[in-house]
């Protein structure tokens, strides 16, 4: 589809405007490095561009008392320098320092990465595990979702034309023996886009007993997945080699089923394993 | 057709553009500073990098409107051919250029580095050229050029320094 106009937004209520007017004609431009080669391809789903790459109160990383806010706005080079998240939440930093090349980090943002749904989105599963959320406004309401709740089984977003993801939250935690890491397996370093990645987020208290745990996988389906299954049998278990190494069967065993028939299936089953161990033993942080 | 206003190589342009028009385009057709590549059109090779605001994108990644009342700076703005910068003459010096098509990505990368980490290690030279791709030279130089260019530059910086 051709572009017809292009215009930008300074503002969050600059953009619902626009949204409001321009109904289903519209596509946010944050980062570009997505659509910017749709629009060359003729591939962009709406013909009015809203350049929403300059609206301020939409980049920011707020660290307060409870919570931890990104703006959607928020670009991967804003998260790879941030020395919090790095020191607290080392698989979202992770992510985030693992997302393509300087330049894609320095363009690339968290909204946009989520909202495109690819399912190799690398920011997306430590979010997941983070049970993060999002917060979305339009003209008439706002409303907040879990992220595990965007993703619909037929391929689409829950999120309705004129509505706009403007930032994403997650507790802030103050536990000690909280762990979250976060692997993933490209073609090459830079701008690889991810084979398979996977995040962990765990509780390890005494006896190294998991006393809280959370998966999510990138690549591995239509969308990054939050793996139950896999969280179900390490709950309440005691963290050591042998289990991991059974938990990383069982990983196997779900993929080959959910990816049964692809020409990808017999790589990804095997390649799994490697990926979700490194993830789980937290390697740099 | 639309109004946008911004500074290249430190001068002031106001122009009226096409609205789908991007960046690379705008520099290279409308302004002339050819300096600056297209590879690949998709922001993997990196022929295209500019610095927008201190920090480097691919200029066909962007719509031209997006850099509307900022800073960029291509190729040009960092040396002249009779007065070069040290990142190019160390390029030069060290072997760095064979076909050339990526350099002035690659410079510019290396600068966007340097001004905000004056002694890198080469570690931190592959990661910041790893958006950059050279077929011909196997980076080696490359990563060389730049690190002889941090110490030129270190030097210069205490040179001056003691001057004052």
């Amino acid at each position: 589809m051709g572009v017809t106009r292009v215009l930008k937004a300074y503002s969050i209520e600059e953009i619902l405007d626009f949204m409001e007017k321009y109904g289903e004609k519209v596509e946010l431009l944050a980062g570009g490095t997505d659509l910017l080669v749709d629009i060359r391809a003729g591939k962009n789903k709406g013909s009015v561009i809203i350049d929403i790459s300059d609206v301020k109160e939409m980049k920011k990383i707020e660290i307060g008392e409870d919570d931890i806010v990104l703006g959607a706005l928020t670009t991967f080079t804003d998260i790879a320098e941030n020395d919090y998240l790095k020191e607290n939440v080392t698989g979202l930093w992770k992510a985030a320092k693992s997302v393509g090349s300087p330049q894609i980090r320095n363009m690339g943002t968290v909204g946009g990465n989520i909202c495109n749904g690819s399912p190799a989105a690398d920011i997306v599963p430590p979010l997941l595990v983070l049970d993060a959320k999002l917060n979305i406004k339009s003209r008439s309401k706002q409303r907040k979702i879990k992220l595990k709740e965007f993703y619909m089984e037929n391929g689409s977003r829950n999120l309705r034309s004129d509505e706009l993801l403007y930032s994403i939250s997650f507790t802030k935690s103050r536990d000690k023996n909280i762990r979250i890491g976060f692997e993933k397996l490209g073609l090459r370093n830079a701008l690889a886009i991810s084979r398979i990645s996977c995040s962990v987020y765990a509780i390890i208290g005494e006896n190294n007993r998991i006393e809280n745990i959370r998966i999510a996988s990138g690549a591995l389906g239509k969308y990054p997945l939050r793996e139950y299954a896999l969280e179900k049998f390490l709950k309440d278990k005691n963290l050591n080699d042998g289990l991991i190494e059974e938990a990383a069967e069982i990983f196997s065993h779900e993929v080959k089923q959910r990816l049964s028939g692809r020409s990808s299936c017999p790589y990804k089953k095997e390649a799994v394993k490697g990926i979700f161990k490194k993830a789980i033993s937290f390697e740099g942080e | 057709m639309i109004n946008i206003k911004l500074n290249v190589n430190g001068k002031d342009y106001d122009l009226e553009i096409e609205e789908d028009l991007r960046l690379i385009d705008l520099l290279r057709d409308r302004l002339g500073f050819t300096g600056t590549k297209e590879g690949c059109g998709e922001g993997e090779c990196g022929a295209c990098t500019v610095i927008l605001e201190g920090k480097t994108v691919n200029s066909c990644l962007l719509l031209a409107i997006q850099a509307h009342g900022k800073e960029i700076t291509t190729i040009e703005g960092i040396g002249k051919e009779d007065d070069l910068h040290p990142i190019q003459e160390s390029f030069l010096e060290n072997g760095a250029v064979q076909c050339g098509y990526c350099i002035p990505g690659m410079v510019l990368s290396a600068k966007a580095l340097l001004d905000k980490n004056k002694n890198p290690t080469r570690k931190d030279i592959r990661e910041a050229i790893s958006g950059n791709l050279c077929r011909c030279t196997g980076y080696e130089k490359i990563v060389d050029s730049i690190e002889k260019a941090s110490k030129i530059l270190q030097q210069r910086g205490s040179e001056s320094h003691e001057q004052l």
